[in-house]
């Protein structure tokens, strides 16, 4: 049987609390089979982008199309989404399999099916063997795949997953990460994801909106984000340490257009022999590489460098940047702004 | 011992005192010589003892009968009040909050209007629809969920669940007669156990409405029967106070059977199995 086309179009869809902007006027579309992740800060509207799909919350402006049906007024049940929430909402009193079955029970579906379909989502996220247990009885990681198999049992045309990993520690969070990439491979779903971590939407993502105070800022892939960030925003957000933001070129030698800000990511920063003077302010060690705070001129710099090479709090070097990897942005709008 | 511990065994056997010792003097007087006065220094164990007392209030009043209308009037009111408070107090989650803000209001507004000056008009009423010297005056406000702190309570309850589970369910379709029957009510289950038990202890002791209500004896319930008890013989403590313990000794034995549900922790609907 083929699958239903699943696209997602979110046509400029707002939605307001109290004459409070959440979201404005979003314009947004997920692929069929595509996992797109959705990023900002906290408070930026991007909960309430998944919410406002799923049918939890209901739009003031705009129109939400699933495929070819118009859900923007739909209840949520009758919308076929799936949502795995941050916290993973599982039923207390209920045990793994319940919790699985729960949609599939309440839709009135024989229970020899919802055994199997619950057996066959559980397999998938290789939870097979807690179904008998309560989520109390549940590690963080295990709920998150409990939770996992829940949205997964009823086939849905949308997953939506709000910031599932965010609950599980550092070590936790990368395997699972993983698993969820190599979960979509194998699913092929579409999958719309929200997260505040810049690494989860960079490795996940095949598309990446990044989302402020409701607006978006930029669509890209995660090649684009990174490379080409449309705003001051986008490049200063993704990616850690943040962009450097100069004033002007002028401190680093570079001839910039005027009103122009010159952005240049830690590591695209380059210490050796050649180019402007430079104090090292600060060495911060980060395993093999070290984050070395510098001061050019009046201006402040983060550099990440090999963490063998000896560097010491007042020592003096030289700073070069590379023009490929030097980033303008308009003083004023923040815009990306292109070399000429 | 952790410190906490200590100051709620404490805390328990002040509550256990203040309740043991009365009950303890109503068994041994009801244990007394009928028509014997109250002894004057406490006394734990009467001499002799005289069992006979029961058999004798029990007949004189009709006791049993009493009883049995008791516990026919509380076993409807008790859950048919759960039933219909925890409706109430559910749809005041899932409703506006405007149209909630109303609600709650005017039932805080509703708490305070003394029930005795509803009983003309109540009375009134069911004399209209002929329901005069039946049982339905007093199972009826269980169908308004008996009373506004019930609903509140229930409100509270459902309130405090993480709203991400009603969430849950509507996205799996859930009406709301099942988010409150599958998830709901299984999660504030010791709320409703302790609701269930409030409203049976109040209606096995009302006396007021079966007073105003009820004219025959055989439907007169054990609030009514001590009553005619005390009318009939007044000085003989010894038979009130062994009609008192008949009284007592039901409501002390369905909060035994109850405690165990509201002091555990729900173990599951197992509809999938194990």
């Amino acid at each position: 049987m083929a699958r239903p086309v699943s696209l997602v179009r979110l046509e400029r869809v707002s939605k307001e609390y109290d004459g409070v902007s959440a979201v404005r006027e979003l314009e947004l579309e997920v692929a069929d089979g595509e996992l797109l992740v959705v990023l900002g800060p906290s408070g930026c509207g991007k909960s309430t982008v998944l919410r406002l799909v799923a049918g939890l919350e209901e739009a003031t402006a705009g129109r939400i199309m699933i495929g070819e049906r118009d859900v923007t007024r739909l209840s949520p049940g009758r919308r076929n989404v799936s949502m795995v929430f941050q916290s993973y909402a599982l039923f207390p009193h209920l045990t793994a399999a319940e919790n699985i079955g729960f949609g599939l029970v309440v839709r009135e579906v024989r229970r020899a099916e919802v055994r199997e379909r619950v057996a066959r989502a559980a397999a998938l996220v290789d939870c097979a063997h807690l179904l008998a247990r309560r989520p109390a009885q549940l590690s963080g990681g295990e709920r998150q795949r409990i939770a996992l198999a829940r949205a997964l049992v009823r086939e849905p045309d949308v997953f939506l997953l709000d910031e599932p990993l965010s609950n599980l520690d550092a070590e936790l969070r990368a395997q699972t990460r993983a698993e969820l990439k190599l979960l979509h491979a194998r699913v092929g779903a579409t999958m719309l994801y929200v997260t505040h971590d810049q690494i989860e939407a960079l490795t996940l993502g095949q598309r990446i909106a990044v989302l402020r105070d409701g607006e978006l800022q930029q669509l890209g892939t995660p090649n684009q984000i990174w490379r080409e960030p449309a705003n001051r925003f986008v490049g200063r957000f993704v990616g850690s340490p943040a962009m450097n933001i100069l004033s002007s070129g002028t401190a680093v030698g570079l001839d910039t257009p005027p009103g122009a800000e010159v952005g240049i990511r830690p590591e695209h920063v380059m210490l050796g022999e050649t180019g402007v003077e430079a104090t090292v302010m600060l060495v911060e060690p980060i395993g093999s590489e070290a984050l070395v705070h510098l001061r050019v001129a009046e201006a402040a710099l983060v550099a990440r460098a090999p963490a063998d090479a000896p560097r010491s709090v007042g020592d003096t070097l030289r700073v070069s940047l590379s023009r490929e990897h030097v980033h303008l942005f308009d003083a004023g709008t923040g815009e990306r702004l292109p070399w000429s | 011992m952790a410190r906490g511990t200590s100051w709620r065994i404490l805390g328990a056997a002040a509550i256990v005192a203040v309740v043991a010792l009365p009950s303890a003097f109503l068994i041994a007087g009801s244990l007394r010589q009928p028509g014997l006065p109250p002894p004057l220094t406490p006394e734990l164990v009467p001499d002799p003892v005289v069992f006979g007392n029961y058999e004798r209030a029990a007949d004189l009043v009709g006791l049993g009968r009493a009883a049995l209308n008791s516990f026919l009037v509380a076993a409807l009111t008790a859950p048919l009040s759960v039933l219909v408070a925890s409706w109430a107090g559910f749809a005041l989650v899932l409703i506006r909050a405007r149209v909630r803000t109303v609600i709650l209001a005017a039932s805080l507004l509703a708490l305070m209007v003394p029930l005795t000056a509803l009983l003309v008009p109540r009375f009134a009423l069911f004399r209209s629809l002929g329901l005069v010297n039946t049982f339905v005056p007093l199972v009826a406000p269980a169908l308004v969920a008996t009373s506004p702190i019930y609903v509140l309570v229930f409100y509270v309850a459902f309130r405090r669940l993480p709203p991400e589970l009603y969430d849950a369910c509507r996205l799996e379709a859930a009406s709301p007669l099942q988010i409150w029957r599958r998830v709901g009510m299984p999660l504030v289950r010791p709320v409703a156990v302790a609701i269930g038990l409030l409203a049976f202890v109040l209606s096995w002791g009302n006396f007021l409405d079966p007073l105003v209500y009820l004219h025959d004896r055989e439907l007169f319930t054990l609030p009514l029967a001590l009553r005619s008890l005390a009318q009939l013989d007044p000085t003989n403590y010894p038979l009130l106070l062994a009609g008192s313990v008949i009284a007592t000794a039901p409501v002390i034995a369905v909060f035994l059977v109850a405690q165990r549900y509201f002091l555990h922790e729900h173990r599951g609907a197992g509809w999938l199995g194990r």
